[in-house]
């Protein structure tokens, strides 16, 4: 007979039970994996005795010792981030203050955003880390809360689908877009679809609101290409590495993804890199350092290389600081840093993380309760069974909790309640501009059954299997052919969707303007940048900075089902 | 002189060829271009396509002063008539195994070679055999092969013959290899639950290599089983089931039979323009294709709703009935093809999940109409080019006079144009007269039975496998080709693809993940190609042939995306050699190959009327 | 802890010298990882070591193929440990497993970052799945087309088991010699009493 241990927690035979400790047993969060520190092997997120401490010193402007390390034992992100992240000029005056005095300029209110970024130029990675290992978390976000880039805060979403149907992709950043999301990424199962996707995703995005940028994650060639052509706004999958090791075996240096950066910034295409806590630690080559200050030397490592701002928040690699004492909190101090370093940061929230509400919710508060550039770096709009970034923290399915949460605490997750009315219309609207691009291009067709399926469906699971091998030769041919961005604005126009393709073509414009280049940059529906230039976070303390009033506030306070005050039998019209 | 371009919209393909024409009518060829097809062909979503290769053959002719949209003097464009094609197939036989009287999967790895023969006894009631006994011993899921084996090997020490064992799990051979007394094992007997027991039964295996001997044979099985000549006859069905296995279990039960059946699969009534005929589906192509030349010629089809192959006919003639703004009743299907198919099927009744060929009819129907919004595209073509735009010749006049201009090609010429949905046939006697005839079913219909006859359900590999020949990477650095000939490469093989039957297409290797043989494939692909392309060739040709002899045709040349095909071509000249055509591909203008036909005749129809000065 | 249950299977597995080059073209070498079945007896969801190789072996043979079964103690990265299987093994076909689970299916000619088949997902692999990985990697080695095992996925598999995923990963690499030659290994498995 073959005997195998059940999985996971095991609980030894015969001995009588708790009956507490049995219901404790069955909840979710004992499905988390929990993990002992190991800080030999940098299994730990912040507070690690074989951190460095935090130094400087330079000679003729140049620094030549970092950490404790001298430049000639520099490996080559401490180069990278010596001679292009650092400040010389600010370094000395603020090396010269301790952890704790930058930690008050931090958190202090009366503190502009402004003198606090004049020290963090100057600050070394171990000294960041020090910095912010003098703060719990509430502390972290009064900081956020301030060094967050933008004033308005925004939020992203991934919109992909499990069988890579264009016309879901679609008919669900029409959605996203509609509910408040202003950024949206998508990504595929088969690469070949990709260029179809990335339509759709354009598309569907301008039709549910003006404005809304895109992205297509992919190998970073073809992403490139995407981006060059139009048929995408902007790029995020740009992964960097906080040690040399694991940037090897990537095939890459900062220098390499620092010339990549300035290959979308030729062509005026907002563009971030991507890290996290964690990834090191995962690969085995932690090099015995936490998984925050590997963190802190990738955050620097894309202000170096001159990138406008950056995804992290752990990402994919959520598992691993999850698992570990203080992972959440350390968690924030990576976006609180990105932020701190004047960086645009997409703060994560975007990977599946916990089988336990009550813990997904816990896990979002950090970054939802101070504003962040971009709370989630990809709620996902489509179920998490469609989600082709394995999964995200949150799904549609939280869509009503989040809008609660924010009406509840006044504060502003940047999404709003549609009624259903206008979201099946939006639905159905952005698969129809898609069908007419689809036919002016001369692309696999899209039948009248599929977006009355669309409008009204959840998932891929609901909907009519697309033609599969019409679909890939149509993909194959927009790369032939060269379409671009253009194409698809006298696709949108021609096919009787000229308000679609003045969006569109107002998001193309951007490009020549460039404006998508400053740091924190989106545009409004009414298609204007709004950037760290033009929309700075001017948190002062009580009564200052953004906070949800006027029209935005009467609009989260809408929700699916409110009584009225004036007649109570009834709910407020939705 | 004058620039122009000669447009030919056609269904997957839009094909351009820019020329300059002087008063004389003589042609000073520059280029030719080719671009997908916009839309559907002849309605106004081909203006993207069009203006698309007429800007890409502009530019190609070269930076000649004039040669641009605005010097050009007029844009050709044929009468380009919207073709509506559809595929449909029914399944018309079943096979039926009753009283789980046999097993025939052909499991990958069956242990132990030989013939035994005893009572079925479920493992578990082994212990209990007395000894002396022959019996075939029925292992369940969840016994594990050490546990099996020793089981067995427990009751032949004490005596009992274990002639063959039945097994749930894929554990033949590490049965086997732990008797001590050999025995047959056939294994991954999905239902061996229902394996009747206290039933006398066979198990035969045969070497890796060999089929069975015995269970194959009607007089092996009754030899087995002490048959008489009545109970013989009855047993016939389950022998031939097994012939070619390498392992295979007989069970004899009181009613125990392997049946076949059709499949009722509903009618199709073909309409002629004085009979009408209703053929049963299920009869076969044969019969189906001896009817419509009955009802010849044909003026409308309808299928028996509720059937795949009368809902493909609604769906057809909506489709055209929307594009054209008529009425779905008054659209007519021009034609149809059937071919015979077979599709694997699970058997009914089978313990193993054995799979049997069960035939199936594929049917291709198509419709066209002369009704396409043609001034409508004239019109917004003008707007987008800014160029004068002319509605010029009948398609099959204009692909004649093309392709006249491949070198060799004479008089009486009969072009065949071999697309993705339907097969285009033309013939020019030199009088003047041109007969031009469409049928259905080309290209799409050969990927289609590909796909269901190699049950791939993955039609993108189905359209590799029908472009590009086949071989196998019998290891990374050198494929064996499907001719036998061996390729070596410098640069090792993609992983995917070790140890696999692949496809060599444009883009590269394409393993197909399936564990069909190089042979089997290759063999389906021609034979589907043969079914729908020489059948349609010489359809084609009977009915625009003088007097409907194929033979008094001289010369034909084949013209469309499948002339490019690396073996149709082939094919269809070695069927038409009988009759003594000089058959080939085009080669227009001496240059364009298959391609440019309908383009170039445009150009020079246009350059004679020029002539004439009229 | 390791809890011996009346039923459960041991695993012993005893050097018998340096692994040799093979010649013999039916076989498939099996490479464990440095500390498969020695410090680690059960992979991330502690199916036992001892069943994971059995079933290994199990699908070889049912394919009528030889399995031979190789340490390397000189890298605990999957690629390396499978690559170099193949490369002792007569047929080219080599199994690679670490402890945890993590499984390759490599080809001699193949680059060491390339495969024939990985399954990355440890705690989704069951028996079932080892006893498939074995019968492609036989069947590899005897020339045919085995269609791919299925491989499965589970998007709250990184919740529950990437940082545990990471742990054995670096405990593993604490047992790595590097330098240190290929061990040819006799497998014994027996059912406890």
């Amino acid at each position: 007979m073959t005997i195998q241990s059940a999985p996971g927690h095991q609980t030894p035979a015969a001995r009588p039970r708790s009956r507490r400790t049995e219901l404790l047993e069955q909840r979710p969060v004992n499905l988390d994996g929990f993990v002992e520190e190991w800080p030999e092997v940098g299994m730990v997120a912040m507070d690690s005795p074989y951190d460095p401490k935090g130094g400087i010193r330079l000679e003729n402007g140049t620094v030549v010792e970092m950490d404790g390390k001298a430049r000639e034992d520099f490996d080559f992100l401490d180069r990278f981030i010596a001679d292009h992240a650092i400040d010389a000029a600010a370094a000395v005056r603020a090396m010269a203050l301790s952890p704790t005095e930058i930690a008050h300029l931090l958190v202090d209110p009366k503190v502009s955003r402004q003198e606090v970024l004049s020290v963090s130029c100057g600050l070394t990675p171990a000294r960041l880390l020090e910095v912010v290992r003098t703060m719990n978390v509430v502390e972290m976000m009064m900081a956020l809360q301030k060094m967050r880039a933008r004033r308005t805060p925004a939020n992203q979403a991934h919109s992909t689908s499990a069988r890579d149907n264009p016309v879901q992709v679609a008919a669900d950043a029409a959605e996203a877009g509609l509910r408040g999301f202003r950024e949206l990424e998508t990504t595929l199962g088969v690469v070949r679809y990709a260029p179809l996707v990335a339509i759709a995703l354009q598309v569907g995005a301008q039709s549910g609101r003006p404005g809304v940028l895109t992205q297509c994650a992919l190998e970073e060639a073809t992403e490139l290409e995407l981006g060059m052509r139009g048929i995408t706004g902007y790029a995020e999958t740009i992964s960097v590495y906080g040690t040399e090791q694991v940037f090897c075996d990537g095939d890459d240096t900062p220098w390499s993804k620092a010339f990549l950066a300035s290959a979308y910034a030729s062509r005026g295409i907002k563009m971030r890199f991507t890290s996290g806590t964690g990834s090191e630690v995962q690969m085995g080559n932690a090099e015995g350092k936490s998984m925050l200050y590997l963190e802190i030397r990738c955050i620097l490592v894309a202000k170096g290389a001159g990138v406008q701002g950056l995804q992290n928040g752990s990402i994919s690699c959520i598992g691993v600081p999850g698992a570990v004492p203080a992972g959440i909190r350390a968690v924030l101090a990576e976006n609180l840093i990105a932020s701190t370093v004047d960086l645009e940061c997409a703060s994560g929230n975007d990977q599946s993380f916990s089988h336990s509400d009550m813990r997904r919710t816990a896990r979002l508060m950090p970054q939802l309760l101070p504003g962040t550039d971009f709370i989630c770096s990809g709620f996902s709009a489509v179920p998490n069974y469609d989600n082709m970034f394995a999964g995200s923290n949150l799904d549609p399915e939280d869509f009503d909790d989040w809008n609660v949460i924010q009406r509840d605490l006044q504060v502003d997750g940047a999404l709003r309640h549609v009624p259903e009315a206008e979201i099946l219309a939006a639905r159905d609207r952005a698969a129809r501009a898609l069908q007419g691009v689809f036919a002016y291009l001369g692309l696999a067709p899209i039948s009248d059954k599929e977006i009355e399926a669309v409008t009204y469906a959840h998932g891929s699971k609901e909907l009519p299997p697309r033609d599969v091998l019409e679909d890939l030769k149509s993909a194959q041919s927009v790369m032939d052919r060269g379409i671009t961005g253009l194409d698809i604005v006298k696709g949108l126009d021609a096919s009787g969707f000229p308000d679609v393709a003045e969006a569109l073509l107002g998001v193309l414009r951007q490009r020549v303007s460039g404006d998508l280049l400053h740091t924190s940059a989106i545009l409004t529906p009414e298609l204007t940048t709004l950037s760290a230039v033009n929309d700075a976070n001017d948190y002062a303390g009580p009564g200052t900075g953004y906070r949800p009033s006027g029209a935005r506030w009467e609009e989260m306070k809408r929700l699916r089902h409110v009584v009225s005050a004036r007649n109570p039998e009834q709910e407020v019209d939705r | 002189m004058g620039l122009v371009v000669g447009v030919d919209i056609g269904n997957s393909t839009t094909e351009a060829c820019a020329a300059d024409v002087a008063a004389d009518g003589t042609v000073i060829y520059l280029a030719a271009a080719l671009g997908r097809t916009t839309g559907v062909k002849g309605t106004t979503e081909n203006v993207a396509g069009v203006a698309d290769v007429v800007r890409r053959a502009l530019a190609a002719a070269g930076p000649v002063a004039g040669r641009d949209p605005a010097g050009l003097h007029a844009v050709l464009v044929n009468e380009a008539t919207p073709v509506i094609s559809g595929l449909a197939m029914e399944t018309i036989s079943e096979t039926i195994i009753t009283e789980s009287t046999m097993i025939g999967h052909n499991p990958d790895t069956p242990g132990g070679v030989g013939l035994g023969v005893g009572t079925t006894v479920a493992f578990s009631d082994l212990p209990a055999c007395a000894p002396g006994g022959e019996v075939v011993c029925v292992v369940g899921a969840g016994v594990d092969f050490e546990d099996a084996a020793a089981g067995i090997n427990a009751a032949t020490a004490r005596g009992v013959h274990v002639t063959g064992v039945i097994v749930r799990a894929d554990d033949a051979n590490l049965i086997a290899n732990r008797l001590d007394r050999p025995a047959p094992v056939v294994d991954e007997v999905t239902l061996v639950d229902r394996v009747p027991l206290g039933m006398r039964a066979a198990v035969e295996v045969a070497e890796a290599g060999r089929t069975i001997k015995t269970l194959s044979d009607c007089y092996g099985i009754a030899t087995v089983f002490r048959l008489d000549p009545e109970q013989t006859r009855m047993i016939a069905p389950v022998a031939r089931a097994l012939v070619g296995n390498r392992s295979a279990v007989v069970v004899r039960t009181p009613a125990g039979d392997v049946t076949g059946r059709r499949i009722p699969a509903g009618t199709l009534s073909l309409i002629g323009e004085t009979v009408k005929r209703t053929v049963e589906v299920d009869a076969g192509a044969d019969e189906i294709m001896a009817a419509l030349r009955r009802v010849r010629p044909l003026a409308d089809a309808v299928g028996e709703p509720g059937t795949h192959v009368g809902g493909m006919l609604a769906r057809v003639r909506d489709t055209m009935a929307r594009l054209t703004a008529t009425p779905a009743d008054a659209v007519r299907i021009q034609d149809v093809l059937a071919a015979d198919t077979f599709v694997p099927q699970r058997v009914t009744g089978g313990l193993a999940g054995e799979f049997a060929l069960e035939n199936a009819v594929a049917l291709a129907a198509m419709v066209r109409t002369t009704r396409g919004p043609m001034e409508l595209l004239a019109a917004r073509l003008r707007a987008e080019l800014g160029a004068d735009v002319l509605i010029g010749g009948v398609e099959a006049d204009m692909a004649l006079l093309g392709a006249l201009t491949t070198p060799g090609a004479g008089l009486p010429l009969a072009i065949l144009d071999l697309g993705g949905g339907s097969t285009d046939a033309a013939l020019a006697t030199g009088d003047g007269l041109v007969r031009s005839v469409h049928l259905a079913g080309a290209g799409d219909l050969v990927t289609s039975l590909i796909d269901s006859e190699l049950g791939l359900d993955d039609l993108a590999l189905a359209e590799d496998i029908k472009r590009s020949p086949l071989a196998k990477a019998e290891s990374f650095f050198h494929l064996r080709m499907e001719d036998g000939t061996v390729r070596f490469f410098r640069e090792p093989l993609p992983a995917d693809a070790f140890a696999r039957v692949v496809v060599l297409g444009d883009t590269g290797l394409r393993p197909i993940p399936t564990r069909h043989t190089v042979e089997k494939i290759r063999q389906v692909r021609r034979s589907a190609k043969r079914r729908v392309f020489v059948v349609n060739a010489l359809r084609a040709l009977e009915q625009v042939a003088p007097g409907g002899a194929v033979r008094n045709i001289g010369f034909v040349v084949v013209l469309g995306g499948s002339a490019l095909d690396f073996e149709i071509p082939d094919m269809i000249a070695e069927a038409l050699a009988e009759f003594g055509i000089v058959s080939g591909t085009g080669n227009v203008r001496g240059a364009q190959g298959p391609r440019n036909a309908v383009a170039t005749g445009l150009v020079a129809s246009h350059a004679a009327t020029r002539a004439r000065g009229d | 802890m390791t809890d011996t249950v009346a039923g459960a299977r041991t695993l012993e597995l005893r050097e018998k010298g340096p692994a040799m080059p093979g010649r013999r073209s039916d076989e498939v070498v099996v490479g464990l990882s440095p500390a498969f079945g020695d410090f680690f007896s059960k992979t991330i969801v502690g199916v036992p070591h001892a069943d994971v190789l059995r079933e290994l072996l199990a699908g070889v043979e049912e394919q009528g193929m030889h399995a031979r079964v190789v340490r390397f103690r000189a890298s605990a990265d999957l690629a390396a440990i499978a690559h170099a299987a193949a490369r002792l093994s007569g047929s080219g076909i080599g199994v690679g497993i670490l402890s945890r689970g993590t499984t390759m299916i490599h080809q001699k000619d193949l680059l060491r970052l390339s495969n024939l088949e990985l399954f990355p997902q440890a705690p989704l692999l069951d028996l079932e799945t080892f006893r498939l990985i074995g019968r492609n990697a036989a069947r590899y080695a005897k020339g045919e087309s085995p269609e791919p095992v299925p491989s499965r996925n589970d998007h709250m598999a990184r919740p529950r088991w990437q940082a545990k995923a990471a742990l054995l990963h670096i405990k593993e690499t604490e047992f790595v010699r590097p330098g240190a030659e290929p061990v040819e290994l006799d497998v014994l498995i027996r059912t406890a009493g």
